[in-house]
């Protein structure tokens, strides 16, 4: 916009004035050397390497032509570049799209992923599409034919849904779940030393003694949740100054294994994991302000190992709730 | 010049409005349990958790400390000044996540109170119905809720 701007009062002015030959005009000298520049940045260009297929995504042709439209030029090591794509310096942000994109998630290498993970990415991707992170926006204004209509959704959201079976649990499941009970009951749990995350949160254990602020019922992988909320949390509900949340304030998420008997009622079978969101916009500010960890199984695991990189996951599948200031949970305030 | 800049603060603001009107809901109101002293959750923890799916509902199980160390013993002995709260919900989609479910209207608060006096532990039972927790008076049933209710067993929370 201002450089058109600029060119057009140059000529105006250019028209004003005794003509002068062209080459040495203002307004023609500053046009080459921007055109001689777009030209020369045309040379400076990431590699997109077209990678081997190792193992696509398998799903019905339905559910597999959406995703293919609407994501594989980032998450395949197909990427379908038009023309315009391929200019500098859009070509810099498709680039860059596709090596973020194709990091986190990548279709084409689908095999490489376990089956409880696959699923995970699946119901993941769905509720990305439904908060329009996904396809990136920026992308769909251009590419309008990559855009996921209201029956496209449908269609994801009817191939998900029939993934998901409810049956009393089987006797592994209950079998696993007493074991871990009898352990517990009898203290053999108890975590002498703290363990601590890659990011140097250590796992908390008074969360147990917090307050619930919600439960959840999840129905994509199986397990029942309890959210938790520190004193801080739970003083900023009661006083509606939940938005931002104010630093200081902690959840705790638990997750079990969903422990469905006869009669219908599911029960909390073997406890997972317990994941932390501790606010600190200064101290956190390069992860949305907010500290993550999960711990998984009583003995407390912490997820990531010794790669800090795995708060990108959970800031990738948080970042749709920027505008609740990253946290899902609508806490019920009694 | 003075109008293009005029016209261009005016776009500004327009847009900086829209985005801003955008509504976020905050809190699951539907799910929240009116003021009320026919119950209290204050200073209570959570002794478990489920959901009936057949019912479409969900629950909580509260207790205080008493409560909660028993229920991790078995009940097997009712001692006095156990208190035991459970609140059961309905079920609503969460907006949030396609793949859960999160509570939604109160259905019902269940009281049950211990007290001993000598040798002899009394259970007192109040089952509070809807969202302005009626007291129900028919007392049918009861037995049978205590013995559910002091019969779950705790979730595991290491
Ligand atoms: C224009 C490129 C582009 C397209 C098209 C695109 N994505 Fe993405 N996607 C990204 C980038 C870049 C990221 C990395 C995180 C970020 O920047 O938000 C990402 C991240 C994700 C993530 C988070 C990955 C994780 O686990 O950390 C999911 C899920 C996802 N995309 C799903 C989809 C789905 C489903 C589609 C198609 C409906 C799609 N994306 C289309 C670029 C794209
Ligand atoms: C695949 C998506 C996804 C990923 C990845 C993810 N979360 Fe979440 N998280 C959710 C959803 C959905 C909820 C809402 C509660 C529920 O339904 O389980 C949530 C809720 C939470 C909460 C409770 C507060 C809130 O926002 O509602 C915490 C704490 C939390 N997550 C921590 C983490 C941590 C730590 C990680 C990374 C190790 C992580 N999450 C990764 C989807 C995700």
């Amino acid at each position: 916009m201002g450089i058109v701007l600029f060119f057009v009062l140059q000529n105006r002015k250019a028209m004003k004035t005794k003509k002068k030959p062209l080459y040495q005009r203002k307004a023609f000298i500053i046009i080459l050397i921007l055109f001689v520049g777009f030209v020369g940045i045309q040379f400076v260009r990431p590699d997109v390497p077209n990678l081997p297929v190792t193992g696509d995504l398998e799903a019905p042709a339905d559910v597999k032509a959406i995703i293919q439209r609407a994501c594989y030029d980032c998450h395949s090591n197909n990427a379908n570049l038009r023309w315009y794509d391929k200019i500098v310096p859009v070509y810099w942000g498709v680039a860059s799209h596709i090596k973020d994109g194709r990091a986190d998630l990548n279709f084409s290498e689908w095999n490489k992923l376990a089956p409880a993970d696959q699923k995970g990415k699946l119901w993941e991707s769905i509720n990305q599409i439904i908060a329009g992170a996904m396809p990136l926006p920026s992308y769909t204004a251009v590419h309008t034919e990559a855009k996921v209509s209201p029956a496209d959704l449908a269609v994801l959201k009817n191939y998900l849904a029939s993934m998901v079976h409810s049956k009393p649990a089987d006797t592994a499941a209950i079998n696993a779940a007493d074991k871990q009970y009898l352990h517990w009951e009898k203290n053999e749990t108890a975590i002498t030393k703290l363990s601590t995350a890659a990011n140097g949160i250590s796992y908390i254990p008074d969360y147990k003694n917090w307050q619930p602020i919600s439960t959840t019922e999840r129905f994509d992988n199986n397990t029942l949740r309890v959210i938790f909320g520190n004193d801080i949390a739970v003083k900023a509900i009661k006083e509606n100054k939940i938005h931002p949340w104010p630093n200081g304030a902690i959840f705790a998420k638990v997750a079990w294994a969903q422990l469905q008997d006869k009669d219908g009622t599911t029960h909390t079978g073997e406890f997972k994991q317990v994941e932390y969101m501790i606010k600190d916009d200064k101290k956190y500010a390069s992860t949305y302000g907010w500290g993550w960890a999960r711990f998984k199984t009583p003995k407390m695991v912490p997820y990531g190992g010794a790669n800090v990189l795995f708060t990108k996951e959970c800031m990738n599948c948080h970042k749709p709730m920027a505008a609740e200031d990253f946290v899902f949970t609508l806490p019920i305030k009694h | 010049m003075k109008t293009v800049y005029s016209l261009i603060i005016a776009c500004t603001l327009m847009l900086a409005a829209c985005s801003d009107n955008k509504q976020v809901e905050l809190y699951n109101t539907k799910a929240a349990l009116p003021a009320s002293a026919k119950y209290n959750l204050g200073g209570l923890k959570v002794i478990t958790s489920f959901v009936n799916k057949t019912k479409g509902t969900a629950s909580t199980l509260y207790g205080n400390d008493l409560a909660l160390k028993a229920a991790i013993e078995g009940n097997k002995i009712i001692a006095g000044n156990e208190i035991f709260t459970l609140v059961t919900w309905k079920q609503q989609d969460d907006d949030h996540w396609f793949g859960a479910k999160i509570p939604s209207d109160v259905e019902s608060v269940e009281v049950i109170k211990t007290a001993s006096s000598g040798n002899n532990v009394a259970i007192n039972y109040q089952q509070l119905n809807g969202k302005p927790l009626d007291l129900k008076t028919d007392t049918s049933g009861q037995a049978e809720r205590i013995k559910y209710i002091l019969g779950q067993k705790p979730s595991v929370l290491p």
